[in-house]
C-alpha cells in the first residue's frame, strides 16, 4: 500500500484530481483482477507476465489519450495487484490488522495454483471462489483509495493552507507516510469479546 | 523531476535488483551504480530510438499517437533482455515519459536521463549507507521496518533538496 502510493507524489494534482485518479486505479484493479481470473487459462505460464504488462501499457496509453493522465498510475496498479499474482510463491503472507493475524490472500496466485497441479472444479464452485478472491481485492481497493485521499488531503492542507515548505518537496509526504507506517505497525491491542 | 528521482529511488531501493547483504556495503554500492548505468543506457537508448523513429515521415503520426505504448514495449523488451526486475521496467517507462514530455533536443534529453540516473543512484547510495549504519544503532522496535525506512527516505530527500537549492 505504501509503495503503491508513491507514484502519487509525482502528480502535481490537488485533492479532487488525486481522488479521481485513485478511484480510477481501484476500478482498474478490480477489472484487471476479474479479467485475469477468467482468462488466465488461455495464457501459458511464460506469457502470463508479459500479457499483464502489455495490458498495463495499453491501458496507460488509452487513459493518456482520453484524459491526459500521465502513466505513473500503472506503478500503483502493479503494486496493488494481488499478492504473488504473477509469482510462484505458494504460501500466502499474513498481515496484522488490529492485532490479529489475517492472511493477506486466502487464495493462491495463478502461477502457484498451476504449480500445485491441475484442478478443475465445477463452474459454480469456481464462481464462489472468485467471489471470495474478488472480495479481498475489493477491500484492498477501498483501503487504497481511502489512504490516498487521506494523504492528498494532508498534503493540500499542509502545502496550500498552512504553507509548510517541506510539503512542496517529497520529504514532507515521506514523513507523513512514515508516521502512518508507525501507527499501522503499533496498532492498539484489541481485547476479545 | 526531483519527485521522480525520490519516488523511483525509493522504489528501486526497496524492490529493485536483488540487494547485496547489508553487511557488505561496498558490494551494495557497486551494484547500485551498476544498476544506475544500466538505467541510464536503457533510458538513453529508448530516447535515441524514439528520435530516430520520429524522423521517418511514414510512421511518425502513428508513433506520436501511441507514445506510451511504444515506450512501454521498448522498455519491456530492453528490461527483459537485461534480465531486470519489473520495477526497473516501470521506472524506465516513467522516466522516459517524463523526459520526452519536456520536448528538449536529444542531447539535452540524454543529459536529463543522466541526471535522473545519477540522482536515483545517489539516493540509493545514501539509503544504503544509512541502513548500514542502522545495523550498529539501537533502533527501538516500534519504528523498525517500514517506519524507519520511510523516515530515512524523507531525511535523504530533504538533504538532496537542500543541495539542489544550493546548486541551482
Amino acid at each position: 500500500m505504501l509503495l503503491a502510493y508513491l507514484p502519487f507524489m509525482i502528480y502535481p494534482y490537488g485533492f479532487f484530481k488525486t481522488s479521481i485518479a485513485a478511484l480510477w486505479i481501484v476500478v482498474f484493479l478490480w477489472f484487471t483482477v476479474a479479467f485475469f481470473w477468467f482468462v488466465r487459462s488461455f495464457f501459458p505460464d511464460r506469457s502470463l507476465k508479459p500479457a499483464f504488462f502489455l495490458w498495463l501499457v495499453v491501458w496507460a496509453q488509452a487513459v493518456w489519450t482520453l484524459t491526459k493522465l500521465p502513466p505513473y498510475w500503472i506503478v500503483s496498479a502493479f503494486f496493488l495487484a494481488p499478492v504473488s499474482f504473477l509469482d510462484d510463491a505458494v504460501n500466502p503472507n499474513h498481515v496484522r490488522v488490529f492485532s490479529k493475524e489475517v492472511p493477506r490472500s486466502q487464495y493462491l496466485s495463478i502461477s502457484a495454483k498451476r504449480k500445485l497441479g491441475p484442478s478443475k472444479p465445477p463452474f459454480w464452485k469456481r464462481r464462489k471462489k472468485f467471489g471470495w478472491y474478488f472480495f479481498e481485492r475489493m477491500l484492498t481497493g477501498i483501503g487504497f483509495a481511502g489512504f490516498v485521499m487521506m494523504l492528498a488531503l494532508v498534503r493540500e492542507i499542509a502545502e496550500k493552507h498552512l504553507g509548510i515548505q517541506a510539503f512542496k518537496e517529497p520529504a514532507g509526504m515521506m514523513l507523513v507516510v512514515a508516521a502512518v507506517a508507525f501507527l499501522w505497525k503499533n496498532q492498539p491491542y484489541r481485547k476479545r469479546g | 523531476m526531483f519527485f521522480l528521482i525520490i519516488t523511483f529511488g525509493f522504489l528501486l531501493a526497496m524492490r529493485g535488483a536483488r540487494p547485496a547483504p547489508l553487511q557488505r556495503p561496498v558490494e551494495g554500492f557497486k551494484r547500485v551504480w551498476r544498476e544506475a548505468i544500466d538505467f541510464f543506457l536503457t533510458t538513453s537508448l529508448i530516447l535515441v530510438f524514439w528520435t530516430l523513429i520520429t524522423t521517418v515521415k511514414e510512421i511518425q503520426p502513428f508513433v506520436r499517437e501511441y507514445t506510451i505504448l511504444s515506450f512501454g514495449i521498448a522498455a519491456y523488451l530492453l528490461s527483459r533482455y537485461q534480465k531486470k526486475t519489473d520495477v526497473f521496467f516501470l521506472s524506465v517507462i516513467a522516466s522516459v515519459f517524463m523526459i520526452a514530455s519536456e520536448q528538449y533536443a536529444l542531447l539535452q534529453e540524454i543529459l536529463l536521463a543522466g541526471t535522473v540516473s545519477a540522482g536515483i543512484a545517489l539516493f540509493q547510495t545514501c539509503f544504503l549507507g544509512l541502513r548500514y549504519k542502522l545495523l550498529f544503532s539501537p533502533v527501538p522496535v516500534p519504528v523498525k521496518g517500514w517506519p524507519i525506512l520511510c523516515l530515512l527516505a524523507g531525511f535523504i530527500s530533504a538533504v538532496l533538496w537542500s543541495l539542489k537549492s544550493l546548486v541551482l
